[in-house]
């Protein structure tokens, strides 16, 4: 059989990437272009910067993944483009740049959902087995997602609010860390002992997350301790803060395994390389009998082979789009 | 010699397909959303008219602002990534410029872009079009200020901008514009980027 070659594009956030994958799981070339630190100084990512960073970087990202892969254009089947959801202005970049070298390459375009693309970072690591539960955990989702096949999603349940990892980013400015703050939070929890007390958000029978509660009692909790004139410890709140962040999101995807009966579980998104959720989801999982399979930090966090490989299975499935893609900031999972 | 000229720097996507001097095909089309869906298709139809391939292009001249921050993307994006991708020569003009150049028979010539809250993009230019007061963003009523001293202007914009004096629609007279910047040295397409002549407002809130 022919080998199969997609070029992704994933311009949703603050990274520009380019990645090619071969057949949907081996990665030739992958380049990403963060911004961390320009957005690090406003503490988050400010989306007219990140917008005009995605300009600047989209060429070079694109001439280094083909020399790193020392293919041409020619080489490529496909052009698979995160079109949502995201930053507009960002997705903007990337849609505009794959539409236009599809156009001039006469290639496949083919449209990828950035939930899709964390989802199928799997892939990099395994090829996906169905049916499975999909937790994704990042700074702009909580999801849990049933999948019986290939681009077959059925969302369980998602958060009320605030993405968890838009959560650890706002405890982590409490805290006085600096922005990206959740990874720091991940560090710190080790160090100090959950000895704060906090309500575990939404307990109830749903599927669903809420977590701004959570976040308003680190707040108060921040606030309450400076008014006492007690000094803030720090590890010991985000120890104490992981506790129950990480239980909350734990509990309801062990409940969704034992309602579903499916025994394979995969975590992605920016969040999954917290080590304090892994540490718990695998502790679940052991217990469950599940399978668990979670991508390589790399794979974590925004990038183009995740969505060029989503882009090899969705290209299998003949899904296309025209010119006319637009860009969307938010759409269902497709 | 075939040039491909694009400016979406404002609501509407002008663009236009000029060989040697004579418009083989072009698009001025009002758009008021959705530039980033219809941009790319309509560019498209250009080369599909004018039975001219990408690749038999010789030169681009794009707009890269000042104007719309997300329309000046979309259109730096589509050709910075095609003339880098297919080797063609590239360079870029201002909307200033081309909103100038497409005017006639002035002495001086105040192109004019709504810039909100008061302030505006501009710049002054002579007969010859050049300039006398570079591109700016700044306040609309310093700018009528320094028209006081002026004799023979006319402004040209599409926005709802109160100015004494005379007063003309923007409609780009895409020939004259290719024609007069068909030689402009080429830049490497990985600098080809949109000027703004304005800060975010993050960060602006910082200086």
């Amino acid at each position: 059989m022919k080998d199969i070659y997609i070029l992704g594009i994933e311009s949703s956030c603050d990274e520009t990437s380019a990645a090619i994958i071969k057949n949907g799981c081996i990665d030739i070339a992958t380049v990403i272009s963060s911004q961390i630190d320009v957005h690090k100084d406003y503490g988050g990512v400010v989306p007219e910067i990140a917008s005009r960073h995605h300009v600047k970087n989209i060429t070079f990202v694109l001439q280094e993944c083909l020399e790193r892969a020392k293919m041409t254009m020619d080489d490529i089947d496909g052009i698979a483009i995160t079109y949502g959801p995201g930053l507009i202005g960002s997705l903007l970049i990337g849609l505009e740049a794959a539409k236009t070298l599809a156009y001039l390459y006469q290639k496949p375009l083919i449209p990828i959902h950035h939930i899709a693309g964390h989802i199928y970072a799997n892939s990099l690591v395994k090829p996906l087995q169905f049916p499975l539960l999909a937790l994704v955990v990042s700074g702009g989702h909580t999801e849990l997602i049933e999948m019986q096949d290939h681009f077959k999603f059925r969302k369980l349940g998602g958060t009320l609010d605030d993405a968890i990892g838009e959560c650890y980013d706002k405890v982590a400015r409490v805290i006085g860390l600096e922005y990206p703050g959740g990874p720091k939070i991940d560090k710190l929890a080790v160090e100090g002992s959950p000895t704060y007390k906090l309500p575990v958000p939404l307990k109830d029978d749903s599927y669903n997350f809420s977590f701004s509660g959570l976040k308003s009692a680190v707040i108060n909790l921040s606030h309450n301790e400076t008014q006492r004139g007690n000094s803030l410890r720090e590890a010991d709140l985000a120890s104490s803060f992981q506790k129950v962040a990480v239980k909350s999101i734990v509990e309801k995807t062990k409940k969704a395994l034992q309602d579903t009966g499916i025994k394979r579980l995969i975590v992605a998104g920016g969040v999954a390389a917290s080590q304090g959720l892994r540490n718990e989801i695998y502790k679940m999982a052991d217990e469950l009998q599940v399978e668990v399979s979670i991508p390589p930090l790399k794979y974590c966090t925004d990038n183009a082979a995740m969505i060029a490989s989503a882009g090899y299975y969705a290209y299998k499935l003949g899904r296309r789009a025209d010119f006319s893609l637009n860009s969307l900031s938010s759409d269902k999972l497709q | 010699m075939k040039v491909l000229y694009i400016d979406t720097s404002s609501s509407f996507l002008y663009a236009g397909i000029v060989e040697n001097g004579r418009l083989l095909v072009e698009c001025q089309k009002y758009y008021a959303q959705d530039l980033s869906k219809e941009a790319l298709p309509e560019i498209i139809k250009l080369f599909e008219i004018s039975k001219v391939l990408p690749k038999q292009i010789d030169k681009i001249i794009v707009v890269n602002g000042p104007g719309s921050f997300t329309g000046i993307r979309i259109g730096i994006t589509i050709v910075k990534v095609y003339a880098w991708s297919l080797n063609i020569p590239i360079t870029t003009i201002t909307s200033l410029e081309a909103m100038a150049i497409s005017t006639h028979n002035h002495k001086y010539y105040v192109p004019m872009i709504d810039a909100r809250r008061g302030y505006i993009y501009t710049a002054i230019y002579d007969d010859n079009y050049r300039p006398i007061l570079l591109p700016q963003h700044v306040k609309l009523e310093k700018v009528l200020q320094k028209l006081e001293d002026i004799n023979d202007y006319i402004v040209i914009t599409n926005d709802d901008i109160m100015v004494h004096g005379s007063k003309e629609q923007y409609k780009p007279d895409i020939v004259k514009i290719v024609n007069f910047f068909k030689e402009k040295e080429a830049i490497n397409p990985h600098f080809i980027n949109p000027s703004y002549l304005k800060l975010t407002e993050a960060e602006e809130s910082r200086q």
